[in-house]
C-alpha cells in the first residue's frame, strides 16, 4: 500500500453543503461544469480516486431537506428525491406497488452500498449494466430537472444517451424521479442473471396490463446488452396481438432476441446474451402474466 | 475545516482537508487502525464502520459528511477487557485467518444482527456480499455470526 497511490486519495477540491435547493442550483450555475453534485459519494469519490474525473467544487446535496424524501401519491404516483439511497427506498412500503423497481433496488449490488448509493445517482451514472434503469423505463418513470432557468421533465428513455451520457447541461440538477401510478391490470417484473461479477450480463423489465385473457400492453426493456437500455417493440407487439399470448412466449422471447442492439464484451460474448435474452424474456413474462 | 464528531462515544474535534476521506482520519490523524484500508473504491469491505449506526465503507465517505455525526469503528464494541458477542464468536469458530478482513466483517456482522437478531444461514450470506475474505475463510464467518445470533448452540 502506498499512501501516494491515486487510490488512496482524493483530488483537491472545495467542498460546499447547501441547505436548499436555491442555494445548490445557485452553487452549481455559478461553478458549472467545475462542479459535481454528490449525494451517497459512491460513484463519484470512487471515479475521482482514479482521476477519472477532477471537479474542482463538490456540491454535497445531503443538507437539502426536499431532496431526501420518497412521496408516494395515490392515483399520482412516487416520486423519489435525489438523495434517497437504495436502503431507505427498499424500506419504503409503497415502493411494493411498482413490482420491476422493487425488485431492481433491492438486488443492487451489496446492503452496505445501498446504505449510501441513491437511486438518482445510480441512474445518471448511465453506466450499461446499472439495474435501474429498464425497471424506470418499463414502468414509465421521468426524471425531473430544475435550473435556476426554470424546470423540465423527461422521460428516462430518453434521459440516458449513451454510456455515462445523460440529457443534462451544466447548471442542471436531477432533483428526482418520478414513477407514475401503475396502470389497472397492470404487473411488473425485473430479472438479472449475473455469475460470478454483480454485474448483471443481461437484465429485463417487464411491465404488462392484463385484460381478461389477453395482454392489452406490455413493455419490455433490456439492460446490460449494449451501450444503453433496449426496448423491443416488435417482440411486445407480437404479445399485444396474440390472440392466446401463453401460447406465443417462445416466439416472443426469440423475436425480442433478435430485435434489440447486444454486444460481446469480456463478460459475454453477443450470442450468450441473446440466448439469454430469450431465455430471461420466457421467464420474467411467466411471472407478470401468471 | 474543523469537523465535531462522536468516535465510539467519545467526542472528537479534529482539522480535515475538504478531500480527506473518513477512513484516512480515523487510521492517520485519530489513530484507530483496526479500521483496514483494503481496496479503495468499495469493492471489499475492509474500512467499514458504522455512521449513525449504519454499515458504511469509510473509504468512500468524506471525513467532512461525518461532521455532527456518530462512528462507531471495530476499536469501540469490546468493552473494556469484555469482548463483544460477535468478536467472541468469531474467535470461538476460528473464523480468522490473515485477520484483515475481520474488523470489516464484525462490524457488517453487528449491524445485521441489531437489524435481525436471529438471521438464518441465507441472510447471513446475503448481508455479508459485501465483505470479501481472501483467504475464503466464509465458512466460518458465517458459522460465527450465527453462532453470535445465538442460532448455533455454544460447542463446550
Amino acid at each position: 500500500m502506498s499512501f501516494g497511490s491515486p487510490w488512496f486519495t482524493l483530488p483537491e477540491f472545495t467542498y460546499h453543503k447547501p441547505k436548499t435547493l436555491k442555494e445548490a442550483l445557485e452553487l452549481l450555475d455559478k461553478y458549472g461544469e467545475e462542479a459535481k453534485v454528490m449525494a451517497g459519494g459512491v460513484g463519484l469519490l470512487a471515479f475521482m480516486k482514479e482521476r477519472l474525473m477532477a471537479p474542482s467544487h463538490v456540491i454535497d446535496l445531503k443538507g437539502v431537506p426536499e431532496l431526501g424524501q420518497a412521496i408516494y401519491k395515490e392515483g399520482e404516483g412516487l416520486t423519489i428525491g435525489a438523495t434517497v439511497t437504495l436502503n431507505e427506498l427498499a424500506r419504503y412500503g409503497p415502493l411494493k406497488k411498482f413490482g420491476a423497481l422493487h425488485d431492481a433496488v433491492r438486488d443492487i449490488a451489496d446492503p452496505i452500498i445501498r446504505n449510501r448509493a441513491t437511486l438518482v445517482g445510480n441512474l445518471c451514472e448511465a453506466i450499461p449494466w446499472v439495474d435501474t434503469p429498464p425497471a424506470l423505463i418499463a414502468l414509465g418513470a421521468e426524471v425531473e430537472i430544475r435550473s435556476l432557468k426554470g424546470e423540465r421533465r423527461v422521460p428516462v428513455k430518453d434521459f440516458i444517451k449513451g454510456p455515462v451520457e445523460i440529457d443534462l447541461e451544466p447548471g442542471e440538477l436531477v432533483t428526482a424521479v418520478h414513477v407514475p401510478e401503475p396502470r389497472r391490470n397492470s404487473r411488473s417484473r425485473f430479472i438479472k442473471y449475473n455469475t460470478g461479477s454483480e454485474f448483471a450480463l443481461v437484465s429485463v423489465a417487464a411491465n404488462v396490463v392484463m385484460d381478461g385473457g389477453r395482454v392489452r400492453d406490455v413493455s419490455l426493456v433490456y439492460g446490460a446488452v449494449s451501450s444503453t437500455p433496449q426496448v423491443a417493440v416488435k417482440a411486445a407487439d407480437a404479445l399485444k396481438s396474440a390472440e392466446k399470448p401463453w401460447e406465443v412466449l417462445d416466439e416472443v422471447g426469440r423475436i425480442a432476441s433478435e430485435e434489440v442492439e447486444a454486444v460481446s464484451d469480456v463478460l459475454a460474448s453477443e450470442e450468450y446474451r441473446r440466448h439469454l435474452i430469450r431465455v430471461l424474456t420466457l421467464r420474467v413474462l411467466r411471472e407478470v402474466m401468471g | 475545516m474543523e469537523i465535531e464528531f462522536t468516535l465510539n462515544g467519545v467526542r472528537k474535534r479534529v482539522q480535515v482537508e475538504p478531500n480527506e476521506l473518513l477512513l484516512n482520519v480515523l487510521r492517520e490523524k485519530l489513530y484507530m487502525t483496526g479500521t483496514k484500508y483494503g481496496c479503495g473504491i468499495g469493492e471489499c469491505g475492509a474500512c467499514t464502520v458504522l455512521l449513525d449506526g449504519e454499515p458504511v465503507l469509510s473509504c468512500l465517505v468524506l471525513a467532512a459528511d461525518v461532521d455532527g455525526r456518530e462512528v462507531t469503528t471495530i476499536e469501540g464494541l469490546a468493552r473494556g477487557e469484555e469482548l463483544d458477542e460477535v468478536q467472541k464468536a468469531f474467535v470461538e469458530e476460528g473464523a480468522v485467518q490473515c485477520g484483515f478482513c475481520t474488523p470489516g466483517f464484525i462490524i457488517t456482522a453487528k449491524s445485521l444482527l441489531m437489524e435481525n437478531p436471529n438471521p438464518s444461514e441465507e441472510e447471513v450470506r446475503e448481508y455479508i456480499k459485501g465483505n470479501l475474505c481472501r483467504c475464503t475463510g466464509y465458512m466460518n464467518i458465517v458459522k460465527a455470526i450465527l453462532r453470535a445470533a445465538g442460532v448455533i448452540p455454544q460447542t463446550p
